[in-house]
């Protein structure tokens, strides 16, 4: 099954966006945003903490409807789900 | 009233709204946060169109670093407050308006004043801290926020209507970390016109705000699309305000 992750904004300059993945079943949300990061460890720094927590800042997205960072690591993506990660966009 | 010479400077949009939405823009007083990137051509759009008046508040002088995105601000200005540069332009763009510009940090000390008799605040800041705080006074005021920010060749916008949509908390409850952001001018011109729009609209009564949704552009490939956000019923800033069902919706 596979699913797309969407970056946005600086994300989006470091790993790309419009990312179709293929997923195992009963993967979690966490893990998997992990994986694709990892691919430039740069975006992997903006996005993760030394920890590999999510950054507070870091909005998380699943089809739509927001996804508490606390709750990521035990919310499981489907076959075509459609994942966005953003920052907020600071300057002005 | 209007003045020969606002009938003649305001002829081609009176014939979209007419003299009624030409008078609510004369009757409007707007706050603009930053007087920078966002807040030159939000400025500078809201005076030519004849929003009434205009307070439009920063903190700096300018500095060349600014020049390739403040078109508020010319060469010439280096050096000056941003303030004082900003008054000059918008009111020779439109001597028929009142421009306040104050030079002032605005902080939780002062917030709340500085935005006094305003019927909207147009943030156009560059850091999360003051964005909250004026967050903050649009919802204990009940008057609109309209969010912009950029970064590169990306931007996002909303409109904030405090008790109806999400607030600027419920989006983005946590500051990314402050840098100094790379940018090019036209981004800051694509959303300070964005947001500017939104102004105007919501003065006028017309079309569909950006409400309950991010406006999001991506320059690079020359995208623009949206992303739903709600309420944040636990939110710390506008969780205790009860919804508000809209106008149109009620029974």
């Amino acid at each position: 099954m596979s699913v797309k992750i969407r970056f946005f904004a600086r994300f989006r300059e470091l790993l790309g966006s419009d990312i179709m993945t293929d997923v195992a079943a009963g993967t979690m949300f966490t893990p998997l945003i992990t994986t694709v990061a990892k691919k430039n460890p740069e975006g992997y720094a903006a996005i993760f903490d030394e920890n590999g927590a999510f950054h507070e800042f870091v909005i998380l997205m699943k089809n739509g409807k927001r996804i508490e960072i606390a709750d990521a690591a035990k919310t499981p993506v489907v076959d075509g789900d459609e994942i966005a990660v953003f920052p907020p966009v600071a300057g002005g | 009233m209007f003045s020969e010479r606002e009938r003649e400077r305001y002829k081609r949009q009176m014939t979209l709204f007419g003299d009624e939405g030409q008078e609510r823009l004369k009757k409007a007083h707007i706050f603009i946060a930053g007087a920078g990137g966002l807040g030159s051509p939000v400025s500078l759009y809201l005076a030519v169109a004849g929003v009434g008046t205009i307070t439009i508040v920063d903190m700096d002088r300018v500095d060349q670093t600014n020049l390739n995105r403040q078109i508020l601000h010319f060469d010439r200005d280096i050096g000056k407050k941003k303030t004082a540069s900003a008054e000059e332009k918008l009111q020779k763009i439109n001597p028929d308006i009142t421009i306040h510009a104050i030079n002032a940090k605005i902080d939780e000390t002062n917030a709340a004043d500085l935005v006094r008799g305003a019927d909207g605040i147009v943030d156009a800041l560059d850091n999360y801290p003051t964005r909250y705080l004026l967050n903050e006074v649009a919802i204990v005021k009940k008057i609109p926020l309209f969010h912009g920010g950029i970064r590169g060749f990306y931007g996002q916008a909303t409109t904030i209507i405090p008790g109806t949509t999400p607030c600027l908390k419920c989006i983005f409850p946590k500051p990314p970390p402050q840098e100094v952001f790379p940018v090019v001018g036209a981004t800051a011109g694509f959303i300070g016109t964005v947001q500017a729009n939104e102004v105007l609209k919501y003065l006028l009564g017309l079309g569909e705000l950006l409400t309950g949704r991010l406006f999001i552009w991506d320059g690079m490939q020359a995208h623009a699309e949206e992303i739903c956000v709600e309420r944040n019923p636990a939110c710390e800033a506008c969780g205790s305000m009860a919804k508000k069902t809209p106008a149109r919706e009620k029974k």
